[in-house]
């Protein structure tokens, strides 16, 4: 303790807080000691919350960052997209790929097959999911719980094993290359999820609220529609973003079932890598304007989703 | 707005939304029936995306000539052979004319109908004699060539004609530094320009047209012989691998990973002075790259057997289950007749030889004169016809190519892919 030395020889001037003689705590006045705890506390708050901030701005980065190294690419020169090292920004800017992307023919078409395709078969999941998952969580027969176990075999199979012979099916019901064709295949990667979200939402329901409802002279349809289903919107949000984010992004149903009418545009994006080359630029570019409905309904739903997510959180 | 109403108002909108799209079930696309047939003056032509624009300009001309009017399906690579084998396989195509690469023309034999009639005298005089044969299946001409195209050798003029350059190569190797014309020059350029960052040549682990390029050079029938005897392990293939993997001390490292998309990024970098690529490539370099206008075209270098190379074809085909035989008949034809529509387009490739000579002297079109003394060359052979072919590209020599550039024993190697393609073939 050079420094307290020091001090003491030019008559004791505290000139650091290492210098300051210790004070039994006693000596020092309660509001100073409750100031100085405060001021502790607040500095402890502080530095949690930097570290918090960190934190989430590393996590930001993380997940973003495949997001925003498409988003960049989207915007470079053909020879910048493949640069080698490569550049996480353009070095020269341009809108280029847009312009190639969008206005390649059937672009427009394949953003209406998509909405069309997604909608419809988030629709028939919810329509689905909804009545089954609240028969399962209501009634708990061993049927029920057979069930839903057996709804998840259908995601342990290949797509592809269910695709092709969907597709001819299909064909053989004159349903080809519609959109209530892809509709119905999505719909059935999207139900068993759906039916399993569902099922947990409906189990955070308090069976009283459906009685209480009875009570007041509702029938169990009526304690369903005005009592239950209210409580779990949020779920059903949360189940609908799922349902509609399957379709959205699905590629194999489509390429195998879609061709001039219902064309999706997961598969336009993938058509521009040819045997002859991959054009970087424009994919990235009509992948990024591809993206842009889903974040806008994901803002959206947002508080939805979280309402949902926290449902039966709180239960007693 | 209440939890109720916002649930009430989703569940309302999207049943109207589902049911009146039900009801009109028809997507964005438009009014065409793709069900077995597109009307009796209209096609739907299935392609690979990139081949779109190779018959957008026949397509104009045949609604002119003929009337006949195409509406194009396309589909990425890699998942049209799923398509084609599943809907072959149902008997209900949504297309009447498909675009088949050469490697899927055994597995689609029996699922397309003849178009002999296309064949004339005349017309095997126009198309590539490899490609000739390889239409022809069973006795049959199954498919008609719409464009084809073949590796050459692309190199940096610029460096080529670099008085330094020039100079320095006299004084190490002892004649002028030009665009190859045997291997060993282009062993002693690949040699010469590896410095500096830069290499002189790429070795591609991950595909596998290239070496058998040079196996047809060497002088052998590529992986089967004409009695589908497997002959991977004879002399020639193992002097083929060895030069090829030998080329990989002028390459880039990684050789194991390099495709062609990799090859053609390098060389269009600016990282390579020579490629040994597809002719297209030539007008597909960017404007902004530092090799564009660059560019030098030579045709395959000739091996013992002369200038050998594997074409790269894609065939129209009319599928049997089609009710539009006719007009599907017609498109086909129309891609014969005006088949130099393709080069205008992006892609710039057709496939008689008469189209390629219109633009042969044209500026923008020196890739012609190579591809087509390639494609013409002595060796020059298409794939064996077998349905296994891929799955022997993908299990067996792709794996055997990625060992050996990785410094694996090639004649081990060449006998294990015997082996393993035996046992395919059983």
């Amino acid at each position: 303790m050079r420094v307290a030395e020091t001090s003491k020889h030019d008559g004791g001037t505290p000139a650091t807080a290492a210098t300051a003689p210790s004070v039994p705590a006693a000596v020092i006045p309660a509001r100073k000691r409750r100031g100085a705890n405060r001021e502790g506390l607040e500095a402890g708050r502080r530095s949690t919350r930097t570290l918090l901030w960190t934190l989430l701005a590393a996590a930001m980065v993380l997940y973003g960052f495949p997001f925003l190294y498409l988003l960049f690419t989207s915007f470079k020169t053909p020879i910048d997209t493949i640069a080698v090292p490569p550049t996480i920004l353009p070095r020269e800017w341009t809108l280029e790929n847009y312009a190639n992307a969008l206005g390649r023919n059937g672009v427009l078409a394949s953003f209406i097959n998509s909405i069309q395709t997604a909608i419809i078969s988030t629709v028939l999941s919810l329509l689905l999911a909804v009545p089954a998952a609240y028969g399962i969580t209501r009634y708990k027969t061993l049927s029920g719980r057979i069930f839903i176990m057996a709804a998840l075999v259908t995601r342990m199979v290949p797509p592809v094993a269910i695709g092709i012979p969907l597709a001819s099916m299909m064909a053989a019901v004159g349903l080809a290359d519609t959109p209530i064709a892809l509709s119905i295949a999505h719909t059935t990667i999207s139900l068993p999820l759906s039916i399993w979200l569902m099922s947990s939402f409906f189990e955070a329901v308090p069976n009283d609220l459906e009685e209480a409802a009875t009570v007041d002279g509702c029938s169990r349809l009526g304690a369903l529609w005005r009592v239950v289903i209210p409580v779990v919107s949020g779920g059903i949000a949360v189940t609908a973003i799922f349902a509609f984010l399957a379709s959205w992004n699905e590629f194999l149903f489509a390429l195998l079932m879609t061709a001039i009418r219902s064309q999706t545009t997961p598969v336009v994006i993938a058509n521009f890598q040819t045997q002859f080359g991959l054009d970087w630029g424009s994919m990235t570019a009509l992948a990024a304007v591809y993206s842009i409905p889903v974040i806008l309904l994901t803002l959206l739903l947002q508080r939805k989703i979280v309402a949902g997510m926290t449902l039966g959180a709180v239960k007693g | 707005m209440s939890t109720r109403t916002f649930t009430s108002r989703l569940a309302l909108g999207g049943i109207c939304t589902a049911v009146a799209l039900a009801a009109s079930a028809c997507g964005a696309g438009g009014p065409a029936n793709t069900s077995g047939g597109a009307g009796p003056s209209t096609v739907n032509v299935l392609v690979e995306a990139g081949g779109h624009a190779e018959l957008t300009g026949v397509a104009e001309q045949c609604k002119k000539e003929t009337g006949v009017s195409a509406n194009f399906v396309e589909l990425p690579y890699d998942g049209m052979f799923n398509r084609l084998s599943s809907e072959f396989s149902s008997g209900n195509v949504s297309f009447d004319v498909a675009a088949l690469d050469s490697v899927w023309l055994p597995s689609f034999k029996n699922a397309v109908q003849p178009i002999d009639e296309i064949f004339t005298d005349e017309a095997k005089k126009d198309i590539f004699p490899a490609l000739v044969k390889e239409a022809n299946v069973d006795g049959h001409f199954i498919g008609l060539p719409a464009w084809t195209n073949a590796e050459i050798i692309l190199y940096r003029k610029d460096l080529f004609e670099d008085a330094k350059n020039k100079a320095d190569f006299k004084a190490k190797y002892g004649y002028d530094l030009a665009a190859p014309t045997t291997w060993k020059q282009y062993q002693d350029i690949s040699a010469f320009f590896t410095r500096d960052g830069m290499y002189g040549t790429d070795v591609k682990g991950g595909v596998e047209t290239e070496w058998l390029a040079h196996v047809l050079q060497a002088g052998s029938p590529m992986v089967l012989d004409a009695n589908n005897n497997v002959v991977i392990d004879n002399a020639a293939h193992k002097e083929a691998l060895d030069f090829y993997v030998g080329l990989a001390k002028a390459a880039p490292s990684g050789a194991a990973q390099v495709d062609w998309a990799a090859a053609q990024n390098l060389f269009n970098q600016g990282k390579t002075a020579m490629t040994r690529f597809w002719a297209h490539a030539y007008r597909q370099i960017p404007k902004d790259s530092p090799v564009a206008g660059k560019v030098g075209t030579a045709p395959m270098i000739a091996g013992p057997a002369g200038v050998g190379a594997v074409p790269g074809p894609w065939y129209l085909s009319v599928p049997k289950a089609t009710k539009n035989t006719e007009a599907a008949k017609k498109f086909v034809k129309c891609a014969y007749d005006y088949n130099d529509k393709g080069i205008e387009s992006s892609l710039g490739l057709a496939s008689r030889i008469s189209a390629f000579e219109k633009y042969q002297d044209k500026a923008g079109y020196e890739s012609f004169k190579p591809l087509i003394e390639t494609l013409t060359g002595k060796a020059t052979a298409t794939r064996p016809a077998t349905e296994k072919w891929q799955q022997i590209v993908d299990t067996v020599l792709v794996p055997m190519l990625q060992k050996a550039v990785a410094g694996g024993d090639t004649a081990t190697l060449l006998a294990d892919a015997k082996k393993q393609i035996e046992d395919l073939l059983k």
